[in-house]
């Protein structure tokens, strides 16, 4: 299969309209020492061929009745109005909608998009979209930098430690030092020397934090370092008081659990909000409102693109160009196909089967819960015996829950367990009544 | 040429004018430079009490498919700057003399001003430029 | 494409208060009071996003879909876009359960893994790349990798080079990421043939504090460097080091290899030349390769493709560290796996030839009636600009009164040392007929551009909205309703 519609009469008409003899010399400006006769791969499969084996190397991977791993990537239930619109070609096989006029589904789409998620946080902007939940997160970091002329950033304990590792890079090259602490600790470390303030909430082990509190905390000491909330699971937002609630400056968050399937990671959508008044300071790209130059009819164009780098290249707030425009739409039909009422229920049925099988697990002997906090659908569990539950539960063919100590070594006999709405009232005595065997 | 470049003001090379009062200027660009530029979106004005040596960028002018730095023309502290542009930076545009001027400036050293441009000296550098 | 003009309302019109949420069942586990499990003061008061009946938020996206036009509805000859035709059969193994439903953090990832680990043995092969790391999501975040792989690099070498060589013809990202990586950027000039000028090259290098250069090769003028050989040995003369642009690689698959140009790292857009589909702007995948040598600093989780190396003895104690979550866009990476082993070696190999057949015809056809700067045999694509165009024609214009014609327009003011640029990149998968409906369209254009110059300068005039205000929205932000 190579797609390319032309026979060798075509080529030959293209050739003498050209006035070359032969495919060949249209490479003539290539030095002959590099130049390769072929590639050393293997030759090309038919469709049918190539589905089976592909369907082959799909089940070499493991396939769950039941998943109770989270720890950044969720299971929660897709509407199939999502894949339906998302298989639309004008959509998913169009560019980034530099022809406007051309491309008003899509930009009409993201211009929803970025309505809705700011009514979802109450901020007051949202962009078009970041890759994902870290790097838009690194990218809020350097801004902090940039507004503030700050360069050292102070990080509440409980970031995801994939996100800490992002951000440490991005924050390596431009020097800026990164700092932590604990929730106890930010008054007295808090100074006007700060960029940023970063937490995730809820935080890496499902505790809810209490914003509020922690805002307070800061702006009790200075006004100058920006507030900046980070979150994984989103759909927390249907029960959860939103950061516009609070004086967050920057909130970011994985979009994954809004209608995008996990995929063993990516693409998920990175969800980027601010203030207004950082919206020059905004990375990425945005769709505005306007109306026709020589009509009255209202449509939606790329703009404020001077912040970007194809006009300001090495001035520009930041170098995305490429972004996650598919996966916001996903994340736009998910949303209004769940509607508020559906939104609701999920978080509603997150806490509640969540905070069900905690309380079942902490009163199991060998078993302790170790959150202090109130939790949202994720909670940490400590057992001497928590190899051999999470073993009974492979076998069950359950997705076990992350065990912790493969980013904090020092966390022994823990693991973080995710309840969505996606765990039946069976799965859950099955998960049960495994932590039972191990008691 | 079409171009507005009033005799009373001075002008940098850079295409910014003054107008002196005292020991304070007002500052803005010029119609040529408005041109050029095209429709004007945006401005980021410093703030006010910053203070900078001549030629150095203190603001940027945005279309929407450019930027232009917009440099100080004589050293000086930034004692007001046009607000209403914000609001309405089509004024830098329609009117980049009067109602689209950009910051008033507090001089540091008056004798930077002999080495600005005449409207008649500003006049032949712009037809230079045209012809190229 | 939908021509209908009318002011279309937003999903948000379309609530109905009653409407009812058919898909999340009620709980079936016995509930607690929610505010003995989270205090009051932490819940939100209202909700106000809108409940729609799913009737009409399918209807809604079905037309909005009607008025967008993607490479399924024909050409789309964006210049350095690469919008090649996107096989079917890629979207059907993306959505195997077996890829699209595995967690990142599960332990049964033989297949992903496998899936990777040939992967990059078949760039290894496509590019003369060693090792890859997966994780970039898009082609500037592949870039900026590449610049944190530099950067430690030098600073691991105690070397404080601090400068990056950038020609004007480059893409914008390109400033941008070397900027974000902590570089300071030196721009090169192209000269009259558009490629990099040796001389200054050198001069540049000569100072010793050049980290090395980012180049796209074919450049953005379609132009393969005649002197690539020379350039990538001057850089490397001063201990610098040569970043490849992948933007461009879809002309050369089959033809030669960055690796063999004398680069040291590359990114690849899989969403270009390995046929990801854009989905309007992303997601793409950034893959970066490098040699032998710089293994040590890739990020993790990487690939070794060239199979003569040996694992065991890797050591990446200097790596960046991270620079996405997990494991990179997979649904990307598993698209672009099957594209490649769908084309084989013949099929890869005439990619690259009839992607720069179609373009010389385009250039062959057009080059009589548009002004064309670099009068050169070109890669996969060329510029035009609108020099010369009679009544103050634009480039702007040209595109505007192309997609009258129901096609779209190429890139338009790129690269920046063309004034008035129009970039054209048809791609291999466009048939003769398609090719010669764009030129035609084009020709016509330039005719209407002498005879009807006010109509062309009002375009579109068929499109579901008439030209839109830029302007208006950049002085007047509504980003929102």
């Amino acid at each position: 299969m190579d797609f390319i519609p032309h026979d060798k009469k075509v080529i030959k008409e293209i050739l003498n309209t050209i006035g070359v003899e032969s495919i060949d010399a249209l490479f003539s400006d290539i030095p002959n020492e590099i130049k390769i006769d072929k590639l050393e791969i293997d030759d090309g499969l038919f469709e049918s061929d190539l589905y089976n084996e592909m369907h082959k190397l799909s089940l070499k991977n493991g396939l769950y009745s039941s998943s109770f791993l989270g720890a950044g990537c969720y299971y929660h239930y897709i509407p199939s109005s999502v894949e339906s619109i998302l298989s639309r070609s004008e959509f998913y096989t169009s560019y980034t909608p530099y022809q406007a006029e051309a491309s008003q589904g899509n930009l009409q789409a993201i211009y929803e998009y970025q309505t809705l998620i700011t009514r979802l946080t109450e901020m007051d902007i949202s962009n078009a979209s970041m890759y994902d939940g870290s790097t838009a997160l690194a990218e809020a970091a350097l801004i902090s930098t940039v507004i503030t002329r700050n360069n050292r950033i102070l990080i509440l304990e409980g970031l995801h430690p994939e996100y800490l590792e992002v951000l440490k890079t991005y924050c390596w090259a431009q020097d800026i030092e990164l700092e932590f602490c604990t929730e106890e600790e930010i008054a007295n470390k808090i100074n006007d020397d700060y960029a940023s303030l970063i937490f995730q909430n809820p935080n890496f082990f499902g505790e809810i934090e209490d914003t509020g509190k922690l805002i307070n905390q800061a702006r009790n000491k200075t006004s100058k370092p920006l507030i900046i909330e980070c979150m994984t699971d989103p759909t927390c937002l249907g029960i959860l008081k939103p950061p516009g609630a609070y004086d967050i400056d920057i909130f970011v968050a994985e979009g994954q659990s809004f209608g995008i399937p996990p995929s063993f990671g990516g693409p998920g959508l990175g969800i980027y909000t601010t203030k207004k008044k950082y919206l020059r300071k905004t990375p990425g790209r945005l769709v505005g409102k306007t109306k026709e130059l020589y009509g009255d009819k209202i449509g939606y164009i790329l703009t404020l693109q001077t912040r970007e780098q194809h006009i300001r290249r090495e001035k520009a707030i930041s170098n995305i160009c490429t972004n996650e425009a598919l996966m916001a739409l996903a994340s736009l039909i998910y949303l209004v196909s769940l509607g508020s009422k559906g939104l609701k229920k999920v978080a509603y049925n997150n806490i509640q089967k969540s905070n069900y099988v905690k309380r079942k697990i902490d009163k199991l002997n060998n078993f302790s819960v170790l959150n202090q906090k109130p939790t949202y659908n994720e909670f940490l569990i400590k057992s001497p015996n928590i190899d051999r539950f999470l073993d009974l539960c492979e076998q069950d063919n359950l997705l076990a829950p992350l065990k912790i100590s493969i980013y904090y070594p020092e966390m022994e006999n823990t693991a973080l367990v995710c309840i969505t709405e996606e765990n039946s009232i069976e799965d859950i005595q099955l998960f049960l009544e495994n932590a039972q065997k191990c008691v | 040429m079409d171009y507005n470049i009033p005799k009373n003001l001075k002008y940098s090379p850079s295409h910014e004018w003054i107008l002196i009062e005292n020991e304070e200027g007002i500052i803005g660009i010029t119609d040529y430079a408005q041109d050029q530029l095209g429709d004007i979106v945006y401005v980021e004005f410093p703030e006010v009490g910053e203070e900078f040596s001549n030629g150095e960028s203190i603001a940027e002018i945005e279309s929407v498919k450019a930027v232009e730095e917009f440099n100080i023309p004589v050293s000086g502290k930034i004692i007001e700057i046009n607000d209403e542009i914000n609001e309405n930076p089509e004024l830098v545009n329609e009117s980049p003399y009067e109602k689209g001027w950009l910051a008033r400036i507090k001089l540091a050293n008056l004798s930077e001003l002999e080495n600005l441009l005449s409207s008649e000296n500003y006049i032949s550098q712009i037809n230079k430029e045209l012809e190229d | 494409m939908k021509k209908v003009r009318e002011n279309r309302n937003l999903i948000f019109t379309k609530a109905f208060e009653s409407a009812e949420d058919n898909y999340i069942p009620d709980l079936d586990i016995p509930s607690s009071n929610l505010d003995d499990i989270i205090p009051k003061n932490l819940l939100r008061d209202n909700l106000p996003i809108p409940d729609v009946p799913e009737v009409e938020i399918v209807r809604h996206y079905t037309d909005l879909s009607q008025i967008n036009y993607g490479v399924d509805s024909g050409i789309y000859p964006l210049g350095s876009c690469t919008m090649k035709y996107n096989p079917k059969i890629n979207e059907k193994i993306v959505k195997l359960p077996g890829f699209s439903i595995i967690h990142p953090l599960q332990k049964k990832n033989e297949g992903a893994i496998l899936l990777m680990e040939e992967l990059s043995q078949l760039l290894h092969k496509i590019t003369g790349m060693d090792a890859f790391t997966f994780s970039p999501a898009a082609g500037a975040h592949g870039e900026l990798t590449g610049m944190f792989i530099l950067k430690k690099f030098f600073e691991q070498n105690g070397n404080q080079k601090n400068k990056i060589i950038v020609p004007d013809s480059a893409h914008g990202t390109n400033p941008a990421s070397a900027k974000m990586a902590g570089f300071s950027i030196i721009e090169l000039n192209s000269n009259e043939h558009g490629e990099i000028p040796l001389e200054e090259l050198e001069f540049a290098m000569q100072e010793g504090d050049v980290a090395g250069i980012m180049l796209t090769n074919p450049n953005t003028l379609g132009l393969f460097d005649r002197n690539i050989l020379k350039i990538t040995e001057i850089v490397h003369k001063y201990d610098g080091l040569c970043y490849y642009d992948g933007a461009n690689l879809n002309p050369m698959l089959g033809i030669c290899r960055p690796g063999d140009m004398g680069f040291d790292i590359l990114h690849l857009n899989l969403h270009k030349t390995f046929s990801t589909p854009h989905g309007g702007g992303g997601p793409g995948s950034g893959p970066v390769g490098i040699k032998e040598g710089l293994i040590q600093f890739l990020p993790e989780p990487y690939f070794i493709g060239n199979e003569k190396i040996d694992k065991e003895k890797i050591n990446i104690s200097h790596s960046i560290g991270k620079m996405k979550s997990f494991w990179g866009n997979f649904g990307i990476l598993v698209r672009a796996y099957a594209y490649i082993r769908a084309l084989g070696k013949n099929g890869l190999s005439r990619v690259g030839k009839v992607s720069v057949l179609n373009a010389n015809y385009l250039r062959k056809r057009l080059q009589e009636f548009y002004h064309l700067p670099y009068q050169r045999i070109c890669q996969h694509e060329f510029v035009l600009s609108d020099k010369n165009f009679p009544n103050k024609i634009t480039a702007e214009d040209i595109a505007k009164r192309i997609l009258d014609y129901g096609i779209y327009a190429p890139t338009v003011y790129f690269p920046l040392i063309v004034d008035g640029a129009l970039m054209i990149e048809p791609t291999e998968t466009e048939s003769k007929e398609a090719l010669d409906y764009f030129a035609e369209t084009m020709i016509r254009i330039y005719q209407e551009t002498q005879n009807k110059p006010e109509f062309v300068h009002k375009a579109p005039h068929n499109t579901p909205v008439g030209r839109l205000d830029a302007v208006l929205a950049a002085r007047k932000p509504v980003l929102k309703e």
